[in-house]
């Protein structure tokens, strides 16, 4: 394991590397304006968008936000590990890490499949058309984040491993930038209208 | 690169009590949110955006640890933050 710490005070270096975080501002102003989008089109369909979002399972959307809360915290616990250079419990950390993201695809799985069976699909009316647009783009992200832990699992457990902290930063960046974006989504198609 | 190892066994403590504190008031202010949208009030609007600023800037800051991020990175998200919640608060 390469243990190179990087000054982050350096404005090219922040936590994770500067690219991924070009990539998670990009994320957050596509998120945020389609969003905003949402919210603009709440105000014009007030009782559309009031009625749409009672059909939501408000209890699904919090312990949601609870399991990829507590996936990030166990990240952030586990970056601190692996430099401290505990891999061992970095590994246990990160195995962890990755099951709340699988509890949150496992749950969001069975909120879309009650949506399905009551008929409520992309089509069905505006509201639900950003709801199925913004969640399923998260849940590609969140898929996608955790191929890029398990990458990492497996990249740190080898010996001679070539896997580098920034590496493990710039990975864990990305999952926390899932959650972000998530804190953004709940509120606004769970709670606000 | 500018290469240094600002980290020893006491920060990595204070980043783990910190992280704790962070993950206790996260969970705290989601079942806050959730609670506080079934109230019949013109604040619940804001009090949610608030809500979710703070869980926001608590992930960015203390988990992703922008914290230790050089100034111009910390204000980009907390920009970013301000005009979407702004935009939000004026379109709804």
């Amino acid at each position: 394991m390469n243990n190179t710490i990087i000054d982050y005070k350096n404005i090219y270096y922040p936590p994770g590397g500067i690219l991924i975080w070009i990539i998670i501002f990009l994320e957050l102003i596509t998120f945020g304006a389609a969003l905003i989008a949402m919210a603009y089109y709440g105000n014009q369909e007030q009782e559309l968008f009031h009625d749409s979002s009672l059909k939501l399972n408000k209890t699904y959307g919090m312990i949601n936000t609870i399991f990829l809360l507590t996936s990030g915290f166990l990240m952030a616990i586990s970056v601190s590990e692996i430099k401290k250079g505990n891999t061992k419990k970095f590994n246990k950390l990160l195995l962890l890490t990755m099951l709340f993201g699988l509890f949150f695809l496992g749950l969001k799985s069975l909120e879309y499949y009650d949506k399905i069976a009551d008929g409520i699909g992309i089509g069905y009316n505006t509201f639900f058309t950003f709801y199925w647009m913004l969640t399923l783009f998260h849940v590609i992200h969140v898929i996608v984040g955790l191929v890029i832990l398990t990458s990492v699992y497996f990249g740190v457990r080898k010996e001679n491993s070539k896997t580098s902290i920034d590496d493990v930063e710039a990975s864990a960046a990305f999952w926390h930038m899932c959650d972000l974006i998530w804190i953004l989504l709940f509120p606004i198609i769970y709670l606000l209208f | 690169m500018d290469i240094t190892f600002p980290y020893n066994l006491f920060t990595f403590l204070d980043m783990k009590m910190n992280s704790n504190l962070t993950w206790v008031v996260l969970i705290i202010l989601t079942i806050a949110s959730a609670l506080v949208s079934k109230l019949n009030s013109h604040y619940v609007v804001l009090i949610i955006l608030v809500f979710s600023s703070l869980k926001f800037l608590g992930i960015a800051f203390q988990f992703m640890e922008l914290k230790k991020a050089h100034l111009f990175w910390k204000a980009m998200i907390v920009s970013f933050l301000v005009i979407f919640v702004t935009s939000i608060a004026l379109v709804i």
